[in-house]
């Protein structure tokens, strides 16, 4: 066979043309978008972690503030329990001390009322016996024996007040 | 029948001569089309690139990206040979479609009696006898010798260059490995490299060439032979461009990427 020189260096520089031309206009961009692709499945995959162990962290949060919701509730319901207890008592106990003032004031009152009768009827029991003694003495004493009881009853009045 | 077959064997190869040179014009049109249609494949490929919403074309090529990569993976370390993938491309993207072309259909010309065309002034030179003059213009670039070992010389070159600039040390020791007298067998072998990397390209697909040729002089008794072999030679054509591309990887990482162990 007859071997044609030439063609040596024609597919030569043929070929390394054609190689700079594919790697200019055709390689460099396709390598570039898949290379974009990859960046982008890999964000998305980092994403989508991220993402993930955000929610786990709400969940876990959620899970922790219910907890504790629950606990304050409990703690307040106590806290209301007891609180409900000591004002009972106190109420109890203002109301037995209220009660106590109540009938003590009652009893002075009554004291009171009870030393004012007694005045009052002291007051009247003497104006009375006033009265009724100079009624019937008017009739039947006369001037001495007047003078004398008059005197002795002034003299009771003054010891008796 | 006999002249059938003489005639299909005998077509010429149209050649000029310019400044002394002889140039092949078939292979430089070939040359020029198997380019011209890579080219244009890849350009149509790469036309409306997207991230999110490739084309048909775009997977197709970005398969062929993949596919390549692996190559480059099985055959060295893929982190450091990443910079040959686009060699690696280019070389088989270009001869699978130089395998390909060759296979449909060819061009024949023949003379008028005696006369020699001429192309650009130049008369084709014909050398010896011939009772019939035709030309035949329409071949694979890869069924010429001439053309596979510029591919091949090529890309063992390469290997050779990146390996004395990138792993000097491995690559110069490489030669008197495992003794240092071993040095002739491993220069046979560095010779032999390019020899089988190149001629086996041209081997199968000349030869596919030839056969094709012989089963076209069988006449219509040959259509069923014809397209079997021409479905062969769409495999075999596949075939030798991934080897081609496959044992370039596995020189060029030889020579130049010096795996740790």
């Amino acid at each position: 066979m007859n071997i044609i020189w030439s063609n040596f260096f024609v597919q030569l520089v043929a070929f390394l043309i054609l190689f700079l031309l594919l790697q200019r206009y055709a390689f460099k961009p396709l390598f570039g978008i898949m290379e974009k692709r990859r960046q982008m499945v890999l964000e998305q995959m980092e994403g989508a972690q991220k993402n993930r162990t955000e929610a786990d962290r709400y969940i876990e949060e959620q899970k922790q503030a219910l907890q504790q919701a629950r606990k304050e509730a409990f703690e307040i319901v106590e806290q209301a329990k007891t609180m409900g207890t000591k004002q009972a008592d106190e109420i109890v106990k203002a109301a037995q001390n209220e009660t106590n003032r109540l009938k003590e004031a009652a009893l002075r009152d009554i004291e009171a009322e009870k030393n004012n009768a007694v005045a009052a009827l002291k007051a009247q029991v003497s104006g009375l016996s006033v009265l009724i003694a100079s009624k019937i003495i008017e009739k039947q004493v006369d001037e001495q024996s007047q003078k004398q009881l008059v005197d002795q009853y002034l003299q009771d009045v003054g010891s008796k007040s | 029948m006999k002249g059938v077959k003489s005639n299909s064997m005998d077509h010429l190869v149209p050649i000029i001569e310019v400044f002394g040179i002889e140039f092949d014009l078939a292979a430089i049109l070939m040359v020029v089309i198997s380019s011209v249609v890579v080219l244009i494949l890849a350009r149509l490929a790469v036309r409306n690139l997207s991230v999110e919403n490739p084309g048909k074309l775009q997977n197709f090529m970005e398969w062929v990206v993949d596919f390549v990569s692996s190559i480059i993976g099985m055959a060295t370390d893929y982190k450091k040979g990443r910079i040959y993938l686009g060699l690696g491309l280019a070389l088989i993207m270009y001869i699978f479609v130089s395998n390909m072309l060759g296979l449909p259909f060819s061009i024949i010309t023949e003379a008028h009696g005696n006369h020699v065309p001429t192309v650009l002034g130049q008369e084709l030179i014909v050398k010896g006898e011939h009772e019939h003059l035709a030309w035949s213009w329409w071949k694979s670039p890869t069924a010429d010798a001439a053309m596979t070992m510029a591919l091949a010389l090529a890309v063992i070159g390469l290997s050779h260059v990146q390996g004395f600039r990138h792993n000097r040390k491995h690559y110069l020791k490489h030669y008197f490995e495992p003794w240092p007298f071993f040095l002739p067998i491993n220069l046979i072998e560095t010779a032999a490299k390019p020899l089988t990397l190149g001629l086996r390209l041209y081997g199968n697909i000349y030869a596919g060439e030839v056969m094709i040729g012989i089963i076209l002089g069988m006449g219509w008794i040959g259509i069923p032979a014809l397209l079997v072999w021409q479905g062969f030679s769409i495999f075999v054509g596949a075939i030798q461009a991934f080897v081609f591309t496959m044992l370039t990887m596995v020189y060029i990482g030889q020579a130049s990427i010096h795996e740790e162990h």
